[in-house]
């Protein structure tokens, strides 16, 4: 069989798991999960010769394939940006997203063979997550523009959901990294004449700024109820940050919501899936409040320790995804975010941040808590 | 006048030397409390710690005190004369640090033998205060001189106001914060962040002797305190040689490194720093899947070699965690330390330090020591290439006299 022949029929696997589970609800059992993932890992172990030659280590090969789909072996998201991984001829790429480059070095790259794909993982996991009541939103964004920003996953993502979900009026409000802020206001005072309800996607560096911006001018709005604030990407690379709790709180100030309509999407240019907050979940987790991130069932992830060893749920460790939609590049990446597994989901507490030059450090930080 | 100034320099010396003695003796109750307590604030594992203590103590005698100072001064007497040319400043404040243990523990005892009020703010091991009790059992004008409290945000505008010179161990964010919230008109010494690399050139590496033991003393100074002294070796450099595969030369130190483990066991790590160095192992093996360096660690990622990482790289700030870069010529250690803005602390080596002292002044290295005494300090050592008594005096010179 052709590769082709077989990536189609392994994407049609995977599409069927997606249009099972977002017309109908249906999950995939165990057994289901590890049949589908080493299938693909089977096919990337062939067809992705840079992965295979990594898990040429762990003694894996088509010959010596695992019995689970947590022997996978994950593939560190920085090797996105050392080498092509994709499980076909890269230049054949339907979709090529780019890491957002706030990080030192080059962007992370990752080729896509299929948008179908990529277009269902995202809308079914975007519609059960944000879209449970049907509503039919305004997608205001203040997120990268694909005019601009082609290769940003992010501005596609929410392109083709404002595309498929939206009212026909979907805006855009960054123009490369400036914020358009008049446009931004007199847009969303026309959907509150209208009353038509929002949905407001953004990076959280964007929405301080905007908070900000609305602060300084002494402007608080009531978005029309239905409304919802997708917040995401954190303060990565940013020299300004604030807490997650004060930031959502400001946010309902400025804008009149509750704080269940704001959820906070996890993705990254690596995985073609995503993860979304639990309204109204929270866990006790490292001395802090956190909301609980769940996963449509074709994304699973493993919390290891530093031996690779999975985490008792609960416990602190690096977050290691395994996405059947990433069937054309790698399915299992080893990210640089902490996290914990709890019973519905995982949990996250951001950027492993353990190789700062210490010396003879007494660190700011360190002074203000003493 | 200060608590101290009618004393001899040598007399305070002397009391100093004493107590330091007895805080050689590892059975001595004070520092016994104290080590358990060093063990919980730090993570690191007792031998390390008693390494420390070893290494900080053995170093504190009279004699050296007294060698360092006639070396900055011309001679301890200077401070003592009726008409004396070496002032005290007056009251000087010491800020310890977070890591490195005992830091603060020479500046301050320069800080007293050059007779100023000193002001130590402590660590929550209370191991300067426990240190301050021994040295006023040997000389109860100590007991005017030095305080050591802990720190407190909301008053230290009032508490350190009054010094002259306010010595800080942090990086660059605590020391400018010390520096604008709190020093008023005081000056402000700061000891930010640095680290330490190494170099292994070809003749040590061809004697199959040397090169053990090289490899074991740079693995004595990268596992230390976890790498996170300022003294701790995270990246070292080997001369390229047609004598020794480089491969074989990094299993050779992965082996040097897992042996400290024995010696100076894995102390707690953050679920951050584990993350990190399971991203780090992992890449390496990706590169070397690919035929680009190598990784090597135990089973327990108790520590982490990495060989020849790409050079756009630094090194990487990790527990027990080395980069092993090849190198032409020492030059190629300038380009590197140059191209990732390394503030390089000590330089370790197998040679005669003395035949690096070129490129140490290139990059700023304030020590030249033997890989395996990185972790050594002499007492005398000018940290930071600052001077050791010199800043906590003032001159006092009088016209047609020799100055």
């Amino acid at each position: 069989m052709s590769r082709e022949r077989e990536a189609e029929e392994l994407d049609s696997r995977i599409l069927a798991t997606i249009e099972r589970w977002h017309r109908h609800g249906v999950r995939l059992g165990e057994a289901e999960f590890d049949d589908l993932a080493i299938a693909i890992f089977d096919y990337q172990l062939r067809y992705a010769p840079a992965y295979a030659a990594y898990c040429a280590g762990y003694g894996l090969s088509p010959s010596a394939l695992p019995t689970t789909w947590r022997a996978i072996p994950p593939l560190p998201a920085r090797a996105f940006k050392e080498a092509a991984i994709a499980a076909f001829p890269s230049d054949r790429a339907e979709l090529l997203f780019e890491s957002s480059g706030t990080t030192l070095g080059a962007p992370s790259r990752h080729y896509i063979e299929n948008r179908r794909l990529y277009d269902a993982s995202l809308l079914a996991g975007f519609e059960r997550a944000m879209l449970g009541d049907g509503a039919r939103l305004r997608y205001l964004l203040l997120v990268p523009n694909p005019a601009q920003r082609p290769h940003s996953s992010l501005g596609y993502m929410m392109g083709r959901v404002a595309a498929q979900f939206g009212d026909g009026e979907t805006g855009w409000y960054l123009d490369e990294d400036r914020l358009l802020l008049d446009a931004f206001t007199a847009d969303i005072g026309d959907a509150c004449a209208r009353a038509q309800p929002l949905c407001i996607a953004t990076t959280a560096f964007s929405l301080l700024h905007l908070i900000e911006a609305f602060e300084e001018r002494g402007v608080t709005i009531t978005l029309p109820a239905g409304s919802r604030i997708m917040e995401t990407g954190g303060f990565k690379g940013r020299e300004r940050s604030v807490a997650r709790e004060e930031l959502y709180a400001r946010a309902m100030r400025t804008f009149g919501i509750a704080a269940e309509s704001i959820l906070a999407e996890y993705g990254m240019s690596e995985l073609c899936s995503q993860y979304y907050d639990l309204p109204g979940s929270e866990r006790h987790v490292a001395e802090a409040i956190h909301r609980v991130k769940i996963a449509p069932p074709w994304l699973r992830t493993r919390v290891l320790d530093e031996r690779e060893r999975e985490c008792a749920p609960g416990t602190i460790g690096a977050l290691a995804h395994i996405d059947l939609a990433n069937r054309s590049s790698c399915l299992a990446v080893l990210t640089e975010d902490l996290g914990a597994a709890v019973d519905e989901g995982i949990v996250l507490l951001g950027r492993e941040s353990g190789a700062a030059l210490r010396g003879c450090s007494l660190d700011a930080e360190d002074l203000r808590r003493s | 006048m200060t608590a101290l100034s009618s004393l001899s320099t040598h007399r305070i010396a002397t009391a100093i030397g004493d107590a330091a003695m007895r805080w050689c003796d590892a059975d001595f109750p004070p520092r016994v409390r104290v080590t358990n307590d060093i063990v919980e604030r730090t993570g690191y594992s007792v031998p390390a710690v008693e390494f420390a203590l070893d290494a900080l103590f053995g170093e504190l005698r009279t004699a050296a005190l007294l060698e360092t100072i006639a070396r900055e001064l011309g001679e301890p007497i200077a401070l003592d004369a009726s008409a004396s040319r070496v002032l005290p400043l007056g009251r000087i404040a010491i800020l310890s640090s977070r890591t490195t243990i005992g830091v603060a523990i020479p500046a301050m005892c320069f800080a007293l033998c050059a007779k100023n009020d000193v002001i130590v703010k402590d660590r929550e091991d209370h191991l300067v205060a426990a240190f301050a009790e021994t040295l006023r059992e040997e000389l109860e004008a100590f007991d005017r001189a030095l305080h050591v409290e802990s720190w407190d945000a909301r008053h230290e505008g009032t508490h350190l106001q009054d010094a002259r010179l306010i010595v800080v161990y942090g990086n660059d964010d605590t020391i400018a914060q010390v520096t604008s919230e709190h020093a008023g008109s005081a000056r402000t010494i700061g000891f930010g962040s640095r680290t330490s690399i190494g170099f292994l050139d070809a003749a040590a590496q061809g004697d199959p002797a040397a090169r053990a033991a090289a490899f074991a003393g740079a693995a004595r100074d990268a596992s230390l305190y976890e790498g996170e002294g300022c003294m701790s070796l995270h990246a070292l450099f080997f001369e390229r040689s047609s004598a020794c595969d480089p491969n074989e030369l990094a299993t050779e130190f992965a082996a040097a490194m897992e042996r400290a483990t024995i010696e100076f066991p894995v102390g707690v790590r953050s679920a951050s720093q584990r993350a990190a160095m399971l991203q780090e192992r992992n890449l390496a093996a990706f590169r070397a899947a690919a035929g680009n360096g190598a990784a090597f660690c135990d089973e327990h990622l108790g520590f982490l070699v990495l060989l020849a990482p790409p050079i756009q790289e630094a090194p990487k700030f990790l527990p027990r965690t080395v980069v092993m870069l090849p190198v032409g010529s020492p030059e190629e250690i300038v380009t590197y330390v140059e191209r990732h803005a390394l503030p390089v602390e000590c330089l370790g080596v197998t040679g005669t330090p003395r035949s690096y002292a070129e490129i140490a002044s290139r990059i700023g290295v304030a020590r030249i020591a033997s890989l395996g005494e990185m972790q050594r300090p002499p007492l005398g050592a000018h940290h930071g290439g600052r001077p050791r008594i010199a800043e906590y005096v003032r001159f006092l010179d009088f016209d047609g006299e020799h100055v």
